[in-house]
């Protein structure tokens, strides 16, 4: 052991590194500069209107016809709107609260620590029960506001967190169903998930939010924001099904075998054996597919919601404001970046921790 | 825990008449076997005999068509019931060992002890560990199968059986899966559990470990059971003209 010698990979320093692969040849030489000088140029560009050139306060709008940068005063004057919509003005304190109670839920379920069924459980008990308490009112003293003025972050927030409470459960029935041993059971769950993967979603809403009331009997219809969010789950919890079940085609049949021959029973099999690994396998997938129900919430305007996209609309849509919608986008762009920038990380990190140990 | 081996009355498995098909295939043709309690058995044969699907069928991993098995005095048919008591009874060893990629060694042992036998979890993870230490792998406990060697995880996944204290072992090509320096620390295990007086049904292709545990030596080819012996007999007057051919294509390297 004493006189081994190691033989360590040749090092490469980074500026080395850096050369090879931007500045090797004169045309790569000549690329990398053109490039870095483009971007460069954007980023001149981008952080001049934004933050150099722009004007910030609500009073100063009448500089802005002078300013060249972002008019921001539109967000300092119009905020409100973006992020409560309707919500009755001297109840926003109730709105943000909610807000803030409904994101640290979200982000207290994603850490480990919370990964038990009854964790898990009574964490979104509490959170939608406080949620809805705040939002809703008519107990402790608090004036009832009907889920018709809920509006703005809060309600693109509620919609995205009901939808995955509602969906996620409901997509993992779906998939074990779809591979039932039972072909009328299987064929049953597979046409339950094709039909609502080949409808548009904004038919989904449609329907959830105005044909059924026709249907249904009144004391089964709810209110129409309910109707829209089961809506929305039933399409999330499809598209979701497929995910996991290519997540589960993928273990190998040798892992329930072993479970057999243990003597586990069929729910011990598919939740400590199965979606343990399901999960891991089609991780990228599943994560994608709550950054497009994120993103995807917008789509309730349709039917009568004022989320937040909507209520950005109605921030730039009265009198002097109506100019400057570029800001009240690139500020809601931002919002939404904040969440599905996070929502992806989340997704790496989980899948960095959920690689050790694998085969 | 160990059973002792002269109870030689008591049939741990009899198969009786046991015809299975895969769609047209008729892969198990008319069986007839008996293990006694305390016996090992090794089945061999070359592949696509039927061998792996006959100890398949023994813990219903495969269902067999026509016949009767009966394991421990209990009729293996489509009773639940009946199914979980031989389960309960009888550990399989897999070719691909088919331990939990997302548990750690020690995880992997106290599942079922847990959920099935319904331990606590110290309990559990001292049974695991007297196994582990039994298989001479306790300190890997922490890990996960994927940093252990292939010889390792079938250790492990014996270990894992053994946590469950079957009376019957079945082994499925325990050691197909595993270069050839990782062989010998498997065998040295079975060896150790065959001494013990374990009941052992064993698909393998060792012909050394066949020797030197084996009650007896069982032949198949195209489904059926060509030829049965002691090891003594079956390796050096084999009488079936197909056991000939086998053996001297398997012992020729």
């Amino acid at each position: 052991m004493t006189d081994t010698t190691y033989h360590l990979p040749p090092q490469i320093s980074f500026s080395q590194k850096l050369k090879n692969s931007l500045f090797a040849t004169p045309f790569d030489f000549f690329l990398t500069l053109i490039c870095a000088a483009l971007f460069a140029l954007l980023l001149y560009w981008f952080i001049d209107w934004a933050f150099i050139s722009s004007i910030w306060r609500a009073e100063d709008e009448p500089l802005c016809k002078e300013a060249s940068g972002a008019c921001w005063s539109v967000i300092d004057a119009r905020h409100r709107i973006i992020f409560f919509g309707l919500f009755p003005f001297e109840e926003h304190w109730r709105s943000t609260v909610a807000c803030v109670v409904m994101i640290a839920t979200i982000v207290a379920s994603c850490v480990p620590w919370f990964w038990t069924a009854i964790r898990l459980s009574a964490l979104w008990l509490i959170g939608f029960s406080i949620f809805y308490i705040l939002m809703h009112g008519g107990v402790f003293g608090l004036s009832v506001i009907t889920p018709e003025r809920w509006g703005g972050l809060a309600l693109t927030i509620f919609i995205f967190a009901a939808v995955s409470i509602i969906g996620m459960p409901l997509s993992i029935v779906l998939a074990l169903g779809r591979r039932s041993k039972l072909p009328v059971i299987a064929k049953l769950f597979g046409l339950f998930i094709d039909f609502f993967r080949s409808l548009p979603l904004l038919t989904i809403l449609f329907t959830a939010a105005v044909i059924t009331p026709f249907v249904l009997p009144g004391w089964l219809q709810g209110d129409k924001l309910y109707r829209v969010i089961f809506g929305f789950a039933l399409f999330f919890a499809a598209y979701q099904a497929e995910n996991i079940r290519a997540g589960l085609q993928a273990i190998p049949l040798g892992q329930d075998e072993a479970g057999l021959t243990l003597g586990l029973k069929y729910w011990h099999r598919v939740s400590r054996i199965q979606l343990p690994q399901a999960f891991r396998n089609s991780l990228p997938s599943i994560v994608n597919q709550f950054v497009i129900t994120f993103k995807e919430t917008s789509i309730v305007t349709i039917v009568g919601f004022f989320e937040i996209l909507a209520s950005g609309s109605a921030a730039f849509g009265t009198g002097k404001w109506t100019v400057h919608y570029i800001e009240v986008y690139v500020f809601i762009g931002a919002i939404y970046f904040i969440f599905v920038f996070s929502l992806s990380r989340y997704g790496a990190y989980l899948e960095r921790k959920l690689r050790v140990g694998h085969v | 825990m160990s059973e002792t081996v002269d109870n030689q009355g008591v049939q741990a498995v009899t198969m009786t008449n046991v015809n299975k098909w895969f769609d047209d295939f008729h892969v198990l043709k008319d069986i007839n076997l008996q293990v006694a309690d305390g016996e090992k058995v090794v089945v061999c044969g070359p592949s696509g005999s039927g061998k792996s699907t006959l100890i398949r069928c023994i813990c219903k991993l495969e269902d067999h068509q026509k016949g009767t098995i009966n394991v421990l005095g209990t009729e293996l048919n489509d009773k639940v019931a009946n199914i979980d008591e031989i389960r309960r009874e009888v550990g399989m060893v897999f070719q691909q060992f088919n331990l939990f990629p997302h548990m750690t060694v020690l995880e992997n042992c106290t599942l079922a002890l847990t959920l099935v036998r319904k331990k606590s979890r110290k309990e559990a993870e001292a049974i695991a560990m007297q196994f582990l230490e039994k298989v001479r792998i306790p300190e890997q406990s922490v890990k996960y199968p994927g940093e252990l060697s292939g010889g390792q995880q079938q250790r492990v996944a014996i270990a894992r059986s053994l946590c469950m204290n079957p009376k019957i072992l079945l082994f499925d090509e325990p050691t197909s899966a595993l270069d050839p320096e990782m062989i010998s620390e498997v065998l040295d295990v079975m060896v150790t559990l065959a001494e013990e007086g374990m009941t052992m049904v064993c698909v393998t292709h060792e012909m050394g470990f066949a020797r030197r545990v084996a009650d007896r030596v069982i032949f198949m080819d195209e489904g059926e059971i060509v030829e049965q012996n002691t090891p003594q007999e079956f390796f050096d007057n084999p009488t079936n003209e197909r056991t000939q051919l086998f053996l001297s294509q398997i012992l020729q390297h």
